[in-house]
């Protein structure tokens, strides 16, 4: 198999490994913990609702690579979770906008468990009873999601900032969408994003890189590489909506506030990526100048935050929180951003920020959790987990200054969640 | 691994474990006070108000500044409930010097800033400054409000009020509004120096040395504190049994409603002999091999989280679980038919092993968490001995199908909360 060994100066390296079949393989090494932790994931997500292979394009429900996630615990011999519960494993999955990760830790028996992994997500079984079952469960998960405040504001946004990316449908799709899914559908999209070729394999902890290797030989299935091409409809750069509001029981607005930005190719850069969460903790991180006034005046509170919320073909500078005044919140915001387009950026605020991001990237290490959830992102990007650290030492505040014309008031989309009481 | 134990104060303790696996340090301060509803919302606020500014640091805006500055130095404030007392908890962590380009030591200065933070508020004539006060209050109680929106957690708060109504365990952990806007600069300035004067203390260390001179310091500054009337935080009052179970239900503007359940249990303690009490609680609904997760959603399909969890120091068990109102009854008639099940020894040697294997693999990665293990001897003051996650492992190892029936046999429903949506909904 081929490999590639990466290493760095913080007493960390890691091997990258290709197989036949072009699954990725990431590993790191920790010898003195006790634990590991391992994803074993496809780039196959949520977005991914028009494709075509070999010509042949195909449309299918929303919601259906989160019912594909749920159903595939399930092979004609028995559930995953059952096989899990004889080590003692945690294990579990998620499915988000562009990608579907089956997970495990362990502080025992973890080729064993590896076994189960392999085997589980290369089996999959769904019949139309199974089908069915799952139907009630997640139709139930919907629900849950129907009633939370922090994802209705969210996704909310998505859906009037985007006219015709999927990244703007709910992930788990909507009860009448995953009525749509059968067997068929389900095997469909299983044997076009579960192709090796499109997965990876990422590990972190007390484990033998050797080892793995040799079982993942073993076990991994030979398949032909399939070429997927991803179908989507051009997205215009303005917003669909500038303004959304709900009304749910709440105590007080919530708000998502987003600047959606132009994508003149399909994905961003591991620099472009920094740059743009330096600015973004300039523009409103807790040691800027604007954090202090939003504070000072009660217009937010310790649940602000932001994120650069980016995929393929997507990519949005997002703040939320709770606020008595989302509207007086989201001017401040655009106002800062004029600021620091005439004034420039602060450099003493660069460089504290740049400390912290640099502190932040170490204490990452710490956790072999984060440590392969990083390597996730290594996959999906084509980058390499000591990128970070490098690049925050040489990276300066021009870089990050040119990143912010990105960021336009005029393709902004305020989401709101309105206490009930107050609309009625 | 290796854990010490140092005396600093009267009832005040540091405790050091040392590991050399993380490339971070972690620091806490603990405060352990009588839960009270006369006091909650103040001390609550504390850890809050202190770990915003103080003299040296007098503005928030710059403190998060050195915090960057410090290489993402990391501070953290919370006030949550340990059985019958209130723990107030401040913490920071920072990266090791070897990681940093900076000659000074950022260990040395993380501690002097906890400590300035903790010692020397920003405060003028015996009060806390009306500007931090209001900003702290105001978040306060947006916070206390806030729960609310997420209804699981509500929904849980909700069930524990009423099942202990009128008892210190009852108290919302931060206060309700009302306490909060009672809060004066004079009386908060009161309440942080009862909290040193009072409070039982442990100050964790985890990494891989302790800074030079870091518990003396902490020594001398007790020494010119009168520190007595230390509680003893050791116990906890059990959760009453009842013959009368109640249900308490409330409507809301939701789609999905909340079920859940709230046992007395005749095991409890925070100790070994209550181990027993959370491999039972594994088997009813832990794990995706518990008898909840596998009969009322797998097999039920009634639901998408249906789960148990123990407080063991209050002998307390509750069963939270997301489902339609049509659907409440059936799943609350089937959580307690499963727990009967438990009872009777009806679960299977497969359920039994998985649970133990579950608790077990876990306790055994806490060695590789800063944050898990600085929570696990927070919470472990109740032990005469030091037990690490290890040594819990070993012992859970010992517990028998036996153990657990006869846990099982003494836990009794008390109280059902139902969260429900509005009729017409």
């Amino acid at each position: 198999m081929k490999r590639e060994i990466f290493e760095s100066d913080i007493g960390e390296s890691y091997v990258k490994a290709v197989h036949s079949s072009g699954l990725q393989i990431y590993i790191l090494e920790k010898a003195q913990y006790n634990s590991a932790y391992a994803i074993f994931g496809t780039k196959y997500g949520s977005i991914d609702t028009c494709f075509s292979v070999d010509g042949n394009e195909t449309k299918v429900p929303e919601g259906i690579a989160h019912f594909l996630e749920h159903k595939l615990f399930e092979s004609e011999d028995g559930d995953a979770f059952t096989k899990y519960a004889k080590t003692g494993a945690y294990a579990n999955a998620f499915t988000s906008f562009d990608k579907t990760c089956y997970l495990f830790s362990c502080s025992d028996k973890f080729y064993e468990n590896l076994d189960i992994l392999l085997d589980f997500v290369q089996s999959p079984y769904f019949t139309q009873a199974t089908v069915e079952k799952e139907q009630g469960i997640i139709g139930q998960e919907i629900r849950m999601y129907d009633d939370s405040p922090g994802w209705r504001v969210m996704f909310n946004m998505l859906l009037n900032m985007y006219k015709n990316h999927p990244v703007r449908i709910d992930i788990a799709g909507t009860i009448d969408s995953i009525a749509q899914i059968d067997a068929d559908l389900l095997y469909k999209c299983y044997n076009t994003f579960y192709n090796p070729s499109n997965m990876f394999l990422c590990i972190a902890g007390n484990v033998d890189t050797d080892r793995i290797l040799k079982q993942v030989k073993e076990s991994v299935k030979q398949s032909e590489p399939v070429e997927i091409i991803r179908i989507n409809e051009p997205e215009p750069d303005e917003v669909l909506n500038p303004y959304v509001e709900q009304s749910l029981a709440v105590a007080q607005p919530l708000f998502c506030f987003g600047y959606k930005e132009a994508m003149e190719k399909p994905n961003r850069s591991v620099k472009e990526r920094i740059r743009t969460a330096i600015l973004m903790e300039i523009i409103a991180g807790e040691a800027s100048p604007l954090y202090k006034r939003l504070v000072d005046e009660g217009l937010i509170n310790d649940e602000f935050s932001s994120e650069y919320f980016t995929g393929n073909g997507y990519s949005a500078v997002i703040f939320e929180g709770e606020s008595r005044d989302p509207q007086r919140v989201a001017e401040e915001i655009k106002k800062e951003v004029d600021r620091i387009k005439i004034e420039g950026i602060d450099k003493k605020l660069f460089s504290a920020i740049r400390c912290g991001m640099y502190g932040n990237a170490i204490r990452m290490f710490d956790s072999v959790e984060g440590i392969a959830m990083q390597f996730v992102d290594c996959a999906m990007q084509g980058s390499s987990l000591f990128d970070e650290i490098k690049y925050l030492k040489s990276v300066t505040a021009d870089d990050v200054f040119k990143r912010i014309a990105l960021l336009d008031n005029n393709k902004t989309v305020l989401s709101v969640i309105k206490p009930i009481d107050s609309q009625e | 691994m290796s854990e010490k134990i140092v005396n600093l104060a009267e009832g005040a303790q540091g405790f050091f474990v040392k590991t050399n696996r993380f490339k971070t340090t972690l620091i806490s301060f603990n405060f352990y006070l009588p839960l009270a509803k006369e006091t909650v919302a103040e001390y609550a606020l504390l850890p809050f108000i202190l770990t915003s500014c103080s003299k040296k640091y007098p503005d928030f805006s710059l403190l998060n500044y050195k915090l960057s500055k410090l290489y993402g130095a990391r501070l953290d404030a919370s006030a949550e409930k340990y059985g019958d007392w209130q723990l107030l908890k401040m913490t920071v962590s920072v990266i090791n010097d070897r990681y940093s380009l900076d000659e000074d030591s950022l260990i040395i200065r993380a501690c002097d800033m906890l400590l300035r933070l903790i010692f020397e508020p920003n405060t003028e004539n015996g009060a806390f400054l009306d500007k931090d006060l209001n900003r702290e209050k105001r978040k306060a109680i947006e916070h206390i409000l806030g729960d609310i929106s997420e209804k699981r957690i509500y929904a849980k708060n909700r069930l524990i009020e009423e099942m202990y109504n009128g008892e210190a365990y009852g108290v919302p952990k931060c206060g309700t509004v009302e306490d909060v806007e009672k809060i004066t600069g004079e009386s908060l300035y009161k309440a942080w120096e009862k909290m040193l004067k009072t409070a039982f203390i442990r100050v964790n260390v985890v990494g891989s040395s302790v800074p030079a001179g870091f518990f003396e310091s902490i020594s001398e500054k007790f020494s010119s504190l009168e520190r007595t009337n230390i509680k003893d935080c050791k116990i906890s009052a059990p959760t009453k049994d009842t013959d009368c179970p109640q249900t308490v239900s409330e409507r809301m503007e939701v789609k999905q409603g909340k079920l859940c359940m709230g046992f007395s249990s005749e095991v409890y303690g925070n100790d070994d002999n209550s181990l027993s009490l959370l491999v039972m609680t594994d088997i009813f609904g832990g794990g995706p091999y518990s008898r909840l997760f596998s009969n009322v959603r797998e097999k039920m399909s009634l639901c998408y989280y249906c789960s148990a969890s123990a407080i063991r120091q209050k002998g307390l068990i509750t069963v939270d679980s997301g489902v339609e109102t049509e659907n409440c009854e059936k799943a609350q008639k089937e959580i307690l038919n499963q727990l009967e099940i438990v009872k009777k020894g009806e679960f299977s040697d497969f359920e039994f092993e998985s649970s133990i294997k579950s608790i077990c693999d876990s306790l055994n990665s806490y060695n590789d968490s800063q944050g898990l293990l600085d929570n696990w001897y927070t919470l472990k003051i109740n032990n005469d001995g030091i037990y690490s996650p290890s040594d819990i492992a070993q012992r859970v190892k010992d517990i028998t199908r036996e153990d657990v029936i006869s846990a099982a046999k003494g836990v009794k429903l008390h109280t059902v909360y139902k969260l429900l949506p509005k009729e017409g909904n």
